[in-house]
This record gives C-alpha cells, structure tokens and sequence, in this order.
C-alpha cells in the first residue's frame, strides 16, 4: 500500500444535546480540520462524508451537507457506516491517484432522534424487528454474558473498563460532560441502571452530538502541508453474519480479520508490543476486552488482566473511548484522530508516553458486526 | 498511485412494479448470480470485497446490508456502504472503481452491489423528508409554514421535474411532442431489453399525449414507473479481467461533482437562485470525467450513453449538459434517429430509467448497460461495435451527479 497522512483534524466539542444547528456543527468541524493543516477550501478535491438517514431522520442526508462540509464542486460521496468506513472510502480516492487532498467528515445529532429506537430499523423486519426482542442495547446483554461465561468472567472485571474510560474521558476537554466523572468507582458501574442484564448504563457509550473531520493526502503532498504527518500503513475491515445464534458473541470475528488485514499491510506480527496505544470504538465496556482479544493482544479470556490504563501495559482509549461520548457515524472517525493526537503528542492531558504506532477502529451492527481497523504511524 | 479497473461482468434482476415472489435478499442474489454467470471463471468466493446500497427510506430498513449479508455472499468479507440517494447506484459503482484503483492489499476483485425493492414501503413517503429537511432553513429565514405546499411539491420528483422541464422548454423551444418521443422511443427499446419494467413496444406518440396531466408539462404515460430490481457490477485489475472476459471494459474516468442543495429557486444553505435544468454538477462532472478518459471531443468520441432520465425532458436535458449535443439541438436527435438503436450515437437503448426505476439500482444500471454494449452482451445490443460509453447518474435535492467513462481500451498510464 503507497503511503497516505492524515494531515489535520477537527472534533467539536460532545453535548448530549448541542444548542447549535447541524451545519454550524459540520462546518465548525470541517473547517477546524482545514485551518489546522493550514488550507483553505478551494485546497479540497474530494469530500466523503459518514451520516446515516435514519439518525438525521430524512432521505439523502448528505444532499443538504454539500456546502458546510466542504462539498461545493467538489467530488463527493458519502458512506452509510461508521466514519471510520468514511475514512477508507477517503484513503482509497486518493490511493487511486484521481485526489491530492480527502475531507472525511462524519456525525449525528442524538438529540435528535431516539438512537437507540433507530437501531431498531436496522433488525430483520421480517423476524426480528415487529418482536423487538433484538435490539443493539438485548444484543449486547447477550455478547457480555456469553464472554463471562466463556472465560468465567466477573460484571466488576468488565465494569473496571467502564470506571477506566470514563476516568480518562475527564482529562479530554471534547469528551461529553454526563461521561466524565473523575470519582466514578466500581460500585456505580455496576449498582447503575439496567440496561439489559447484565449490562448497566454506565457500561453503555451514550449516543450524543457531534462531528468530527480529517484530512488525508499522498505522501508527496503532505510533506508540504504539515511536519508531523500521521501515515494510514495499514487497515482492514470484515463483516460477520447477522443472526447472532449463528456467532461466537465470546469473541469478535469480525475484529479478528480486520486485524489480520490491517496487520499484515503494516508488517505487524505481534501487535502487543509493536503498538504503542489502541484506540477503539466500544460501543459498550465488555466490547474493548473483546476486541484486544480478537486482536490478539490479550489472550482469550484475559483481556481484563491488561493494564489498560494511560501508564499501563498497553493503553487502551486513553481519551476515554466511545463511552467518553458516542456521536453516531463519528465515534470510530474521533478514536483515529485520537490515535493521530497520541502520535503527534498533542493529547494534552491524556498523553501517552513515546508513541509511534497506534491502532484505531470503528464498527457498526449489532454485537459489532462489522468492524475496521487501522494501523496508524508518526515519523520518529 | 493508482491502477487499471477494468469492468469483468455486469447482471440484473428481473425488474417489475411488485416482485412480491422475492423478500428483498433474494431480489439481490439474483442479480449477483446474473453478474456472476457472465463471468463463469470465477466464484462468490473468489470476491475479496463488496460495495452496496440502496435508498433505505423506501423499505423501512435501514443499513439492510447487515442482515442480507450471508445473501451477498458478504460474511467474513469487507464490506462498505455508500448511499447518494438517486445517485446512489451510480456511487456504489464508482466506490467499486475506488476500491480496485486504490491497491488495497488483498483486494483485487470487488462486486457492487445496488437495489432497491420501492413495493416493500411508499416511495413517495420516503422522498417526502427530502422536503421536511427544509423546514429548519425556513424557518431560520423566516419563511412560514403556509409555503408547505411548495415544499411537499419539491418532496416529490415530479415536482422539481416539471420545473426543470418549463425551465428547459422555455429555452430550448421544446415542445410537449418532443417529450413524447423520448418516451416513445425508450419504451420500445425497453421492449428489448429482459429485465425492463415497461415493455411497450407499440406504443405511439399520440398515445402518449393521450394520457392526463400529473404536473404540466409531464403527462402520466410519460413518467418511470416504481420498480423493485437490483443491479451489480464486477471491477477488478486489468490483469485478471481478461481471464474473466473476452472484452475487458476499462473505467478511464469517474466523477461525482456535487453543487449547491437547490429546491424551486431558492437555496436555503446557498447562494440564491438556481435554474434546475442548468445543472453546474453535471457539467463539471463531464468535464472531469471526460478530462481523465483523455476524451476531447464527446459527441464523436462517444458511441454509446445511458444517461439517468427519469423523465424525458431530464435525457434531452443531460445529453446537452453532458456534451454530447450542441445545447437546445437534443430533440432535434431524438427526431432524425441520431438516438435509435442503430443512429449514430444511440443513447438509453435499455430503455432508461423512464421505462425502469428501482431508485437505488437506477443510477447502476446506467453503467452496467454501457459497460455491457462495450463487450457486445446486452440485452438491447446496438448493431455496431461500442468503443466508448459512459454511464450517468442523478439525484439528491437536484445537486448529486455521477459519471462513468469507459472503453475497451486504457486512457491512463499507471506506473
């Protein structure tokens, strides 16, 4: 794979529910990333953007985004996933030699929209959808049991990432108010709210407001743009079966081949210690010790034994992950420019120590049916 | 950076108002197993990536990819999504082109995917939140509600159609006839044509002219019909097209230049007012795409086009926008046969999207027919050889355009 940068990046800040409009949110973002890496508007050549039309509730989301996302003559297009997904479909227009400079944009307003009602649209409507019995929140109730009962697991074990992420949330002046709470303990994890059993509130990334944008080039043109280019060396993504009795909700195989993909274009064989931080996209607590088993850098069964934290092991979402605030078709695009952040040393507050290579990944479905992955590398 | 995509197979679903015999996954395999069966070499295993979408408002499903997965023949495979609205097929096509053009490791052989199953909920419902998502800007200007009557008018289709349609009369003298022989002539070509929907192939002018109004100009046997269908196309690296096909067909240009969100001569997040039959998008995405297929001179250079016309002032319409004819002279084309089947630069010969409209595969269909002219095996086969085609595709609130330029042979040099 030739190389790609991402040159700049822009997150606005998370509310559960922004006082401000859609494009003023979109064009704060786009616009950050652009003043960041020191461009302007007519620099862009390309803009994919990730929103979905059922969250922003109206056919065609992205027709009425073209111009505060930048999109005015410009090639656009617009990926229905994670913006993570966003991020490959920007890397493989410039990958193609047709674009010097990608904007990935992507976002939704939970305020706007009952989320995870929402979620209820994307169930089999023939089986599933009229018994609401599955749902992304029953879903997950039964990918957290069949991991503890798998490996013998405790609630507290798994409740200890929640306590974890939302600690590291507090340092990160973006993440979403109502998740950040320095004195969060064990206790409140686990005595929140059921979700669905045994999942709690607490465990859960609350759906929120927010957008976030990156700018990609080719290697030739961001060594111009910026000194600190952060390069794509590899990514991968896989999409499992969807009827959750035919999966091992124990382990993500969807994360396990997006791993082995993204892995392999990097030269990466144990990823344990050749990266330096992970960013990942949990949509709920049990799921970041899924995915650094399914990506091999816990063994099965063990991923709450890694010291995850900002000074352990091998941090695991130092800016507090998703559950620091999950804005739909933003989350996994923020954990990149998070691990860009790390790279560049410019986690104020939250930064981990000597880092060259992280990893990033976003998902979507129930139960993470379909996750990437992606390799990312500063220049030291 | 970048390589050659060629386009190894191209297939269809059968195409009707109710296809009630399929659920919406099996309406899909169907078109992959055509796609599939005109390229024997290989097998749904041998695809290392798939790209797909659809209009989701119109089933009440949204990202249905998630549980038609194992249908697709998707599971433990990368998948992406990319929805445009009308334009939706045509992006998941060029997405295709992207994924082979970008060298991922691992990826070679990619399946686009597009379809759409409008009898499963209420098209018009779901084009209604076009509308809806103007409220807030009007509001924010100060506009009030009783203006909803336009709003819901610009909602649908036809609304913006037949604005368009005055609009382009008006300048290029055109008159109700001429709307007329568009359609004439699509839907006796759609009669030729397998998996069409409207298959009329003694339809006459006056018949047309005989049915009542919907919205002036644009009279009910003028309009596409809603259909269920499914469209997919196979791209892969040049080197192993040729082991799939007898005629590789090379994508040499793509483009989906988008312009400022128009609804009936106001912008709320632009700059004022829009003629919608200009179409800035669809002049800018030509210019693109033709600049990298190396073409200077469309209307000699191209033999064959299937543009995205809904309605038939849009295919006079586009053809001009896209260059292929001298502005105001389209109809002119459609009277002397220059557009037949067997005319000097046949255009729609499926008989376009006013014979056959399942909205999220439309703006796919219209590539895969001029890929499948280029190789000699569609269904409505123009009689003399198809060098170069291209492929159009329209949408959004009028402001979303894609293109498609290929040949049976490489414009570009890759290193």
């Amino acid at each position: 794979m030739e190389k790609v940068a991402i040159v700049g990046y822009n997150q606005v800040k998370l509310y559960s529910d922004a006082n401000y409009g859609r494009y003023e949110m979109i064009f704060e973002a786009v616009r950050g990333a652009l003043d960041n890496a020191g461009l302007k508007k007519k620099d862009i050549t390309t803009v994919v953007s990730a929103t979905n039309d059922y969250y922003d509730g109206r056919t065609i989301s992205n027709s009425l985004t073209v111009e505060p996302g930048g999109g005015y003559l410009a090639d656009e297009s617009k990926v229905e996933m994670d913006g993570a997904h966003a991020v490959l479909y920007g890397l493989m227009r410039v990958l193609s030699g047709n674009h010097k400079l990608a904007v990935v944009w992507g976002g939704s307003m939970a305020s706007s929209y009952p989320a995870h009602t929402v979620h209820l649209y994307e169930t089999d409507p023939t089986w599933e959808r009229p018994i609401t019995y599955v749902s992304d929140i029953t879903s997950a109730g039964f990918q957290m049991r069949a991991y503890m009962e798998k490996y013998g697991i405790s609630a507290e074990e798994i409740a200890k990432t929640a306590v974890k992420n939302r600690k590291n949330a507090v340092n990160n002046p973006l993440a979403l108010a109502e998740a950040q709470n320095p004195n969060i303990t064990l206790k409140d994890v686990l005595e929140s709210d059921i979700y669905s059993d045994p999942v709690t509130e607490l465990m859960v990334a609350q759906p929120c407001d927010g957008v976030a944008a990156l700018l990609l080039a080719p290697e030739k043109q961001a060594k111009k743009i910026t000194d600190n280019p952060v390069w794509i060396t590899g990514v991968g993504l896989s999409q499992e079966t969807y009827y959750l009795g035919d999966r091992d909700l124990s382990t993500s195989k969807s994360m396990e081949l997006a791993g082995k993909m993204a892995f392999q274009a990097a030269g990466i064989n144990d990823p344990n210690t050749q990266i330096d931080v992970a960013e990942l996209y949990e949509a709920f607590a049990h799921e970041e010790l899924i995915f650094i088993e399914s990506l091999g850098i816990a063994e099965k069964g063990k991923g709450a034994d890694l010291n995850a934290e900002i000074g352990g092991d091998f941090p695991v979402n130092p800016s507090g992950g998703a559950l620091g605030g999950n804005p739909l078709c933003a989350t996994g695009l923020i954990r990149i420019i998070e691990a860009v952040k790390q790279i560049r040393g410019e986690a104020k507050g939250y930064q981990v120590k000597n880092v060259n290579k992280a990893i990033a990944s976003g998902q979507i479905g129930m139960c993470s049916q379909n996750n990437i992955l992606y390799v990312l590398e500063g220049d030291n | 950076m970048g390589r050659q995509v060629c386009i190894a197979s191209a297939g269809f679903s059968e195409h009707a108002s109710k296809r009630s015999d399929v659920s919406m996954p099996e309406l899909v395999s169907e078109a992959i197993k055509d796609c599939l069966k005109n390229a024997p070499s290989i097998e749904i295993n041998d695809i290392d990536m798939f790209v797909n979408g659809n209009m989701p408002a119109f089933e009440g499903a949204n990202i249905p990819e998630l549980w038609m997965t194992d249908w697709m023949g998707a599971r433990n495979k990368p998948l992406m999504r990319v929805t445009t609205g009308g334009t939706t097929g045509g992006s998941v096509a060029i997405a295709g082109y992207y994924s082979v053009a970008s060298g991922l490791p691992g990826v070679d052989t990619v399946l686009a995917i597009a379809f759409e199953q409008q009898s499963q909920g209420d098209t018009a419902t779901g084009l209604a939140s076009v509308a809806y998502g103007e409220i807030s800007v009007l509001n924010s200007l100060g506009i009030p509600y009783d203006q909803l009557t336009l709003l819901f008018s610009a909602g649908a289709a036809i609304g913006v159609a037949s604005y368009q349609a005055t609009n382009y009369m008006r300048k290029s003298k055109t008159t109700e006839e001429d709307l007329a022989r568009v359609v004439v002539q699509n839907r006796h070509n759609a009669a030729k044509t397998w998996w069409a929907h409207l298959k009329m192939p003694n339809l006459t002018i006056e018949e047309v002219l005989d049915t009542p109004y919907i919205s002036y100009p644009l009279r009910y046997g003028m309009v596409c019909p809603a259909s269920d269908g499914a469209c997919a196309m196979l791209f892969t690296t040049e080197e192993k097209a040729k082991d799939m096909c007898d005629i590789p067909v090379y994508v040499n240009g793509v483009g989906s230049i988008a312009t400022e969100t128009g609804i009936l001569g106001y912008c709320g997040s632009g700059s004022g007012q829009l003629d919608p039959s200009e179409q800035l998008g669809a002049q800018k995405t030509s210019d693109v795409a033709f600049q990298q297929a190396g073409i200077s001179f469309p209307r000699k250079e191209i033999d064959y086009a299937e543009v995205y016309s809904p309605f038939p002032n849009q295919e006079l319409m586009w053809v001009e926008k896209l260059g292929l004819f001298e502005e105001n002279t389209a109809s002119e084309m459609y009277e002397t046969g220059v557009t037949a089947l067997n005319g000097e630069l046949p255009i729609n010969c499926s008989g376009g999207v006013n014979s056959t409209n399942a909205i999220g595969a439309s703006a796919m269909e219209r590539p895969a027919v001029a890929a499948l002219q280029i190789m000699g095996k569609a269904s409505n086969q123009v009689p003399e050889t198809v060098h170069t085609s291209l492929g159009h595709g329209w949408g959004g609130y009028i402001n979303l355009i894609t293109m498609m330029v290929m040949a049976d042979e490489p414009a570009r040099k890759f290193k």
